[in-house]
């Protein structure tokens, strides 16, 4: 009697065990659909950014769609994205990936966001020969691996550092100390190196580098540091919210380098409103800016018209993560309009050949997977609004110096 | 035949076939969660050993596991050393450093001691963070791809891979459950002060379980490094690595064999089923959860077993 | 110079650190639990202070009693309902339950909260005290004032009145205690409510300097860990000695090893102190 009690007791756990297998399996796209598969950190630490970059993932297929689809060879492909939340955690988003493409059967995929997720992903979809995306990794260390898979929008970190210390080099000879303060993470460090290379290549003495803990609250130590080697150049790099902090905390220690140079952070509007006054004269740069005016051949036809688009859908105006969102998803669809189908190794072919003409930039992909045609302006905050101050072409502003207290 | 043997020849047949059916019809995903369940299962038993046998509640799995996933990265990246070696080396690492840090730790009871282990992890993780030549610090690490066959292949070998973890993790808890070694942890879980008195060395037995925890752990992160080809120290030595295998444990029944394992099984589908259908709460709801075995089922699922057959 | 600096930015914090470890050694102590909640109800708290100064335009270092008082009552029916009956099970039931808890209270709050981070922005901005070349925001200086004076508040309750009276000889033994007609259980919840008010004004004098989210809940718990073993569990003056020291030796460690080390440099202290010395710079065994 127990025996058989203790047998169906098993059994159901067994059950219990398998049920996740019997969920709906989800067969094979539909022949007029091209499905996309977008992990995305909707919950967690990064969910602010995996909103942004939702928020142009969406904005995209509302466009194609509403224009009838993707129009692949002889026929007219509806667009489907399938979002997974991998919680801000790697682990996960390497898991969901394999999810995508093994159990969801995506044609393509986006990268999850950042560097970090992407480049664990991207080892994942390599293996399945599974065209990815990367809308916001610039780290050379992501695509160091050889994979033909992967093509990332943003061009390389030294794109970033190098415009800026061009301009210091030529407008501020007298420049000669640089403190860098890194977020101890892969983008953010990365970029660091890259400054700390353009500073030396131009005969500016690095007099401080030190990396700060991810999630530090309280920089005031660090910083006190840092005035003691008196640099006439701060570089500091993180996240929006470490960016907030730390210029706060720089006016609390009256730290005042004649040029500010912060990234990822000044070019949202959300750092312009919490640091108020204190965003006077800080510099950064970034791929891309609501600003920028290029025309295009995708569904938005220019910049502008994307902004426009943007503000009417989600009441403001587009940040770079945001516009990442939708310029993967419109260089995808160039490539597969001219593959003519969704064939993964013709479009994989098209991808490669590069030279779309995008509302975002420019872009065609280099050796690596990175792109390597355009040049991310510098920006400068200038009475409480961007002004692009590089490439000349683009600018509508000149670059002053000299950082409020 | 004893009852107990009988229900490790159950478990036994029904793993082999398990596997059997895995690799003969399993997609990738499938492969995936399963060997995900290797893993928690490795790790639970690892923590069984010092948590359950011992009651010593040790947080220092986390710890181990990241220590184990460098070693085996640092080792096969900069030193290409293959991975039937690397993995070993890094399983001995992590079992020596477990060693010393019994030595360190283990005189501490109760709450001192779970708080040194939990803080162990941080400060692990915060070295390797600094330790960017080596480790690559917060820009994580690569791992080589193993050669071991395509897409397919790929989750096959790890599948048996972890499964192996699994297996000698067992293998090694059932040896110390029915050999001297468990009955003096044992003795020690009852009451630490009587155990030392009739003369049993309590602190080589409680070092000879946190150094076999480590050892299975360090093997563990081993071989999830291979797996996901790419680490970074907030992602294996996550707290969440220490405390899941204790939920597991919990679950399944600790200071057993087999409790630890089928409560790997039971949580991951768990998370599963939480996961696809509660998209944004999930987490939440599992808190809630833990904090309903915690008050009603503190033996965790055998206590339901014992219900029902008492009832019956 | 910088040394003066550097001391002061160590001391600026410690008044406020040891509010943010009172609660959390007074839980510790009296109940024996490890309260792994403790780093969320700060945050909590923190919240709180936040939308009283949104809608209000309160000053979170002025309205921490309030964000206290707010936890104070649902803290209570928690230790009644559900930590009770984990009262004097093994250190792992506590562990594990209060960890269920706290990933419950963590998750809710990023749901109804996201993740972004939140910052209360005095307009005008508070400003400095210049002390003859050493900067002393005003911001850390009356967090730290307030904490001190709600860590001293709360011992002098323990003191004087009755029911801190009871808390000290339910902590000291608690048979006696129930033998002199001390309703033990009751005690006990006001203890950990006591513990939760601590930690909720402990987070709204946070909100007054740093970013909140649900995110940094850990960093605060990890905080209080080091801040009572450093100082001794089971003494109010030892939990200002800890918070002290702490803010000293992240500020110091800080110039000499570098940011990334500062909390680390902590942890490993705290492991010696474990190893060597767990009863910390003042602790006892009772709780005066």
């Amino acid at each position: 009697m127990s025996l058989r009690r203790t047998l169906s007791q098993r059994t159901l756990w067994a059950a219990f065990a398998l049920l996740p297998l019997l969920s709906p399996g989800i067969g094979q796209a539909a022949q007029d659909t091209l499905r996309i598969g977008a992990p995305l950190p909707l919950t967690g630490a990064l969910a602010p950014e995996g909103t942004k970059l939702r928020q142009g993932y969406e904005l995209w297929l509302d466009q194609v769609n509403a224009q009838g689809g993707i129009k692949a060879g002889d026929r007219q492909l509806r667009v489907e994205l399938r979002f997974y939340d991998y919680q801000s955690s790697t682990p996960k988003a390497v898991q969901l990936t394999e999810k995508l493409i093994t159990d969801d059967r995506v044609d393509f995929l986006f990268s999850p966001f950042g560097s970090g997720a992407a480049k664990a992903a991207s080892a994942v979809a390599e293996k399945n020969g599974v065209p990815f995306l990367a809308s916001s990794a610039s780290s050379a260390e992501v695509f160091d691996q050889g994979y033909r898979n992967l093509f990332g929008l943003y061009t390389d970190n030294s794109t970033l550092s190098e415009p800026i210390a061009d301009l210091i080099h030529a407008r501020l000879p007298k420049v000669s100390k640089v403190a860098i303060l890194a977020r101890n993470d892969l983008y953010p460090l990365s970029l660091a190196n890259e400054f700390e290379k353009s500073a030396r290549k131009r005969g500016i003495e690095v007099v401080y580098f030190e990396r700060y803990a991810i999630g530090t609250l309280d920089h005031a130590a660090a910083l006190a540091k840092l005035a003691t080697t008196r640099p006439d150049w701060v570089v500091i790099t993180g996240y929006i919210n470490d960016l907030i902090l730390v210029r706060r905390q720089m006016a609390d220690q009256h730290i005042a380098p004649e040029v500010l140079t912060m990234i990822n952070g000044p070019a949202y509007d959300e750092w312009i409103r919490a640091v108020g006054p204190q965003a006077e004269n800080v510099t950064t740069a970034s791929w891309f800016h609501p600003v920028l005016s290029y025309k295009s051949d995708d569904v938005f036809g220019s910049t502008g018209r994307f902004v426009e688009l943007f503000r009417q859908k989600y009441g403001s105006a587009p940040d770079f993560t945001q516009a990442s969102g939708a310029a993967v998803g419109v260089i995808l669809q160039q490539a597969i309009e001219r593959a003519g189908g969704v064939d993964r190794d013709a479009v994989r072919a098209e991808l490669a050949k590069g030279g779309f003409n995008t509302f975002f930039a420019p872009v065609s992909f280099g050796p690596s997977g990175m792109a390597d045609s355009y040049i991310p302006p510098v920006y400068q905050i200038q009475d409480g609004k961007v002004q692009v101050i590089y490439p000349r072409e683009l600018a509508t502003g000149e670059f002053r110096t000299g950082v409020g207290r | 035949m004893s009852r107990k043997s009988w229900q490790g020849l159950i478990l036994v047949a029904a793993g082999a076939a398990g596997t059997a059916a895995l690799l003969g019809l399993a997609d990738n995903y499938v492969l995936r969660l399963a060997t995900t369940v290797g893993m928690y299962a490795a790790l639970a038993l690892a923590w069984n050993l010092v948590g359950g046998y011992a009651g010593y509640p040790s947080f220092a799995t986390a710890a181990f596991f990241g220590l184990g996933a460098y070693t085996a990265g640092v080792l096969q990246s900069a030193v290409s050393l293959p991975f039937p070696l690397a993995w070993p080396a890094a399983a001995a690492v992590a079992a020596a450093f477990a060693a010393a840090l019994g030595g360190a730790i283990l005189h501490l009871r109760g709450h001192y001691f779970a708080i040194a282990s939990l803080v162990v992890a941080d400060v692990l993780r915060e070295l390797t963070n600094m330790w960017t030549d080596v480790t690559g610090g917060g820009m994580g690490l690569n791992l080589p791809l193993l050669d071991v066959g395509g897409v397919a292949g790929q989750a096959r070998f790890y599948f048996l891979a972890m499964g192996l973890m699994a297996a000698l993790a067992t293998l090694l808890t059932w040896w110390t459950d029915r050999g001297r070694l468990g009955m003096a942890l044992r003795c020690i879980e009852q009451n630490e002060n009587a155990a030392q008195v009739i003369g049993l060395d309590t602190r080589r037995a409680k070092a000879a379980a946190l150094t076999l925890s480590g050892l299975i752990a360090g093997g563990t992160g081993a071989v999830y490094a291979s797996w996901v080809t790419y680490i970074d120290p907030t992602d294996v030595y996550d707290v969440l690595l220490s405390v899941k295998p204790i939920l597991m444990a919990l679950l399944g029944g600790v200071g057993t064999v087999a409790g630890p394992i089928v409560g790997a099984l039971a949580f991951l589908a768990l998370e599963e089923v939480l996961w696809r259908n509660v998209l944004e709460f999930h987490a939440g709801l599992l808190g809630l959860l833990v904090v309903l075995l915690v008050l009603f089922l503190p033996d965790g699922l055998r206590a339901l077993r014992r219900r029902a057959a008492a009832g019956g | 110079m910088t040394y003066l600096q550097v001391l002061i930015n160590g001391l600026a914090l410690g008044g406020l650190y040891a509010c943010i470890a009172a609660g959390f050694s007074l839980v510790w102590g009296v109940l024996n639990i490890i309260n792994l909640l403790h780093g969320s109800l700060i945050v909590l708290g923190a919240y709180l202070a936040y939308f009283a100064h949104q809608a209000w335009g309160i000053s979170p270092f002025v309205f921490a009693p309030a964000a206290g008082l707010a936890l104070f009552l649902p803290a209570f029916l928690i230790q009644r309902t559900i930590l009770e009956r984990v009262m004097g099970k093994p250190v792992l039931a506590t562990l594990i339950l209060t960890f269920g808890l706290n990933l419950f209270l963590d998750n809710a709050m990023l749901y109804g909260f996201k993740a972004d981070f939140r910052k209360v922005i005095f307009d005008p901005p508070l400003g400095l005290l210049d002390l003859g070349g050493v900067l002393l925001p005003l911001d850390r200086f009356y967090a730290t004032v307030a904490g001190l004076a709600l860590v001293l508040a709360v011992w002098a309750l323990l003191r004087t009145t009755h029911f801190g009276r009871a808390i000290v000889a339910v902590r000291m033994d608690r048979e006696a205690a129930a033998l002199m007609g001390i309703e033990v259980p009751r005690t006990y919840a006001l203890a950990f409510a006591l513990g939760a008010f601590m930690a909720g004004a402990a987070g709204s004098l946070l909100s007054g300097i740093f970013p909140i989210s649900p995110v940094a809940s850990s960093l605060y718990l990890g905080k209080a860990f080091v801040i009572c073993v450093l100082g001794g569990l089971g003494s109010l003056p030892g939990v200002i000695a800890g918070g002290f020291a702490l803010g000293l030796i992240e500020s110091f460690g800080t110039l000499a090893l570098g940011p990334e080390l500062a909390l680390t440099v902590a942890f490993v202290l705290l492991i010696l102190l474990l190893m060597f010395r767990p009863t910390g710079l003042l602790g006892r065994q009772g709780f005066q």
